[in-house]
């Protein structure tokens, strides 16, 4: 708590900050006024404010003083509440304040021509978000039950809604949407994500291209998340590479996000990340995993993804990865063949298994030839080998033309 | 019924708490800031099943297996299931036969507490007619149809009283297996109609239960230790997730695993689903076919044995497609990889229309670089694992309930 205030100077600054606020509005000055309205960041001058409303005790009756602003008291009346409550760390309070003053912004924001307001409207948004994040913490600590940012995820939906309209205020769209990504995402509830997906990629009104760039690389970057999730490689990959290269080069963090997704894409159409580039993001995890690829070691890639279970698991990418095991296998015949080639190019595309049996066990894993043959069957099967194997001679005998054929995240049947 | 009037005795309310709990109905706290949050897992939505969402939990006074009522508006309309009449008589039941049917429809302003059977008299229920399984004078069929009803509407009343407490876990897990064991019997006689509809409907029930135990686990997670029974459980549904379409469900699997908790994952037989998962997904029909010989319990097996077949399929595929068209491969051989008879091995060529060939060695697979497709009139039919232990397990199956 700050010292002591007086009423005079609490009164001061109450009055201070609805002059600001209806000056806002009426020069139409969004930026100020979202200023206004971030309640999480313990901002000097909402903090000041809040110590003033505790002395003060009755800022009702300030805002209705004045028409200036009593106009807004739908508004400010839950926003000094949700301020108070937040210092004096009632979270839910603060959210349900909060929610209440949100929606009677938006009624306003209806009423208000041009796209002026939209720099208030994501900071209402982003605040709603965090707000609840942080009042689901608290209830949960009390043994209650956490369906706060369930009610904010709500609401950006009826934000969406009023976005979504023919006019200026469409390019906000795409922001909300992201928003609301990040709650779905923080719930589980990610299948929620599909409805709004559908609403941006489908709608007429919405052209993709006209909304901001920092929020078409979010935008990307969670939807490439869920074809990751979905296992949808080739779109993954159009969607990350789209965040990536659109991403801003200082932005390092961001980068590091979407390279976390990426690279694992990326792996399975046989594309490995310099080793610079690991370790410029901090991306070590996937040190190993390149390497196993690289050298065919199957013992080590299942080495990285034991190490790094619990993080890969965490983000999602485990299952892709598992998934890279073909791989390994096809890069240690691929290695074997070139050795053979080497020693008599006639007979290179000949392999014997028990030779594959021994390169394996070389590498510390232990195959016996009735699995090595299973493997090289699916190898061939899913087109990652081209060739043929013989069960009674216990060879596999691979194509003179291409036996390797490029790798695609085009679906395997 | 003894135990009954002893009950009665006892306040309502108490009877659904673990002796650790505050006064109060049990709510959900959340997991550590290190956890991904989980609020589906609330009290007022525990149930995924019957629908039951909005209601106010509401304390079932109904002290008999089928509510008075119930009990004499189906003896009027002889609408009694054969082990709920008495001496035979299709008009005539009595409290320890008749069960409470499954009711579609309930609406708010209908329910009667004394309607609804609090969790003590649910279990002897329980108890009741999963006994029926060990009886011989009647088809399974019959038996499934009745068990089926009567767990669902076991279930119901469950969810109206949003009770959570160890006895209901146990009764959920119960159901679980119950479940899992009639799809493996329902495909045994899978010629018959009633199982062709009911292993869907058994399987839709199934998953139900389980997403149901999994929020009732989360609930009482958060003021005890996982039990010892949770990993067994969360494995039963990641082998369920062997056959889908990663693209087409409503939650990834990548997601679902997110959550669960990392001692879960790190289990035996988590471990064991997760390898099962891998080598199905790579295609390592050797593997996967030795792997679940080896080590799946019964009830593992009954859910991994359509996935049995589907990947000797894929492995019929494999060497039809990539084996060497001179040397038929060895259906001996083959008998010994797919852990299936001969004459078993040969029936599945002929389902997926697969030619073969005589020779000195005996009878081989002719490789025909074509596609192979097990045909669908036989997809019911499952071949069983030509192995001691696993038919070692099944015997013992009845066992488990």
């Amino acid at each position: 708590m700050a010292a002591y205030l007086s009423m005079g100077e609490a009164h001061w600054r109450i009055t201070e900050y609805l002059n600001r606020f209806a000056d806002a509005v009426s020069y139409q000055d969004g930026k100020s006024l979202g200023r206004l309205l971030t309640i999480s960041s313990d901002s000097p001058v909402l903090l000041s404010l809040a110590d003033a409303l505790n002395t003060f005790q009755d800022s009702n009756r300030v805002i209705r003083q004045s028409d200036k602003y009593s106009q807004y008291e739908d508004i400010l009346v839950p926003i000094f509440r949700a301020l108070q409550s937040y210092c004096l760390k009632n979270l839910a309070e603060s959210y349900i304040a909060f929610e209440k003053a949100s929606n009677a912004f938006i009624q306003e924001f209806r009423n208000w021509d041009s796209a002026w307001a939209l720099e208030a409207l994501y900071v209402l948004t982003y605040e709603i978000r965090i707000l609840a994040e942080r009042a689901d913490v608290e209830l949960a600590s009390m043994g209650k039950s956490p369906e706060k940012l369930k009610g904010a995820g709500s609401f950006l939906m009826k934000v969406f809604g009023v976005l979504a309209v023919k006019g200026p205020k469409r390019v906000g769209a795409l922001y909300v949407t992201c928003q609301l990504f990040k709650t779905y995402f923080k719930l589980g509830t990610v299948h929620l994500c599909r409805s709004v997906i559908r609403s941006i990629e489908t709608a007429k009104i919405f052209d993709f291209e006209e909304f901001p760039e920092r929020d078409k690389v979010t935008y990307m970057y969670y939807t490439g998340r869920l074809e990751v999730y979905n296992e949808n490689l080739q779109a993954a990959d159009q969607k990350l590479s789209y965040a990536l290269a659109h991403c801003h080069a200082n932005k390092e963090e961001n980068i590091r996000m979407i390279l976390k997704f990426l690279i694992p894409v990326k792996l399975s159409i046989g594309i490995f990340p310099k080793a610079i580039l690991l370790e410029k993001f901090h991306l070590d995890e996937y040190s190993d995993i390149v390497l196993a690829l690289k050298r065919g070691d199957l013992h080590l890639l299942r080495q990285a993804l034991q190490e790094h279970d619990d993080r890969f698991l965490r983000s999602g990418v485990y299952l892709v990865l598992e998934k890279l095991e073909l791989q390994v296998y096809r890069r240690l015949v691929k290695k074997i063949y070139i050795i053979q080639k080497q020693k008599d190019p006639n007979k290179a595309h000949q392999i014997k298994l028990d030779v594959i049996v021994k390169a394996l066990k070389w590498l510390q894993f232990n195959m016996d030839v009735d699995e090595v043959e299973c493997i090289m069957s699916i190898l061939i099967y899913r087109n990652l080998m081209k060739g043929y194997f013989a069960h009674k001679n216990k060879v596999v005998v691979l194509s003179k033309q291409d036996p390797f054929p490029k790798l695609s995240t085009r679906p395997v049947s | 019924m003894a135990d009954r009037t002893r009950r009665r005795e006892r306040p309502m309310k108490r009877a659904f708490f673990k002796p650790s709990a505050s006064d109060s109905m049990r709510t959900h706290s959340s997991s550590g800031p290190e956890k991904p949050s989980n609020p589906s897992a609330t009290r007022s939505n525990f149930d995924a099943e019957e629908g039951n969402e909005e209601f106010t939990p509401i304390f079932g006074t109904c002290l008999l297996m089928c509510p008075v009522k119930e009990r004499e508006r189906r003896e009027r309309l002889r609408d009694l299931a054969i082990f709920e009449r008495l001496n035979g008589d299709p008009a005539q039941s009595s409290p320890s036969l008749a069960v409470k049917k499954f009711c579609r429809t309930i609406s708010r302003k209908d329910l009667d507490p004394s309607d609804v059977r609090p969790a003590p008299v649910l279990e002897d229920t329980l108890n009741h007619i999963l006994k029926l399984l060990h009886s011989s004078d009647h088809s399974f069929e019959t038996i499934h149809a009745f068990i089926f009803d009567r767990t669902r509407s076991i279930r119901q009343d469950l969810s109206m009283q949003n009770a959570v407490n160890d006895q209901v876990i146990d009764m959920y897990q119960r159901m679980v297996k119950f479940h899992i064991i009639s799809s493996h019997y329902l495909h045994e006689c899978s010629e018959t109609s009633y199982a062709v509809s009911m292993i869907r409907l058994n399987q839709e029930q199934l998953i139900k239960s389980l997403i149901t135990l999994f929020n009732l686990y989360d609930i009482v997670r958060a003021t005890s230790s996982i039990r010892k029974d949770e990993p067994e459980f969360f494995s039963f549904f990641l082998l369920l997730q062997l056959g889908s379409d990663p693209h087409n469900t409503q939650e990834p699997l990548s997601l679902w695993l997110r959550r669960i908790p990392y001692q879960i994952l790190k289990s035996r037989e988590m471990q064991f689903a997760r390898k099962l998962l891998r080598d199905y997904r790579t295609g390592n029909y050797k593997q996967f076919i030795r792997s679940a010989e080896e080590e799946a319990s019964f009830l593992q097996y009954c859910i991994i044995e359509p996935y049995i077949d589907e990947v000797r399929v894929l492995a019929l595929s494999c060497i039809c497609y990539g084996g060497y068209k001179l040397q038929p491969y060895p259906l001996l051989h083959l008998s010994k990889l797919l852990i299936m008879k001969e004459d078993d091995v040969e029936s599945l060529c002929n389902d997926c229309d697969i030619e073969l060939t005589s020779g000195e060695n005996g009878k081989g697979v002719l490789s025909s670089h074509k596609v192979v497709k097990k045909c669908p009139e036989s997809s019911q039919k499952y071949y069983s694992m030509h192995s001691e232990r696993i038919e070692r397990l099944c015997s013992l199956a009845l066992q488990l309930l």
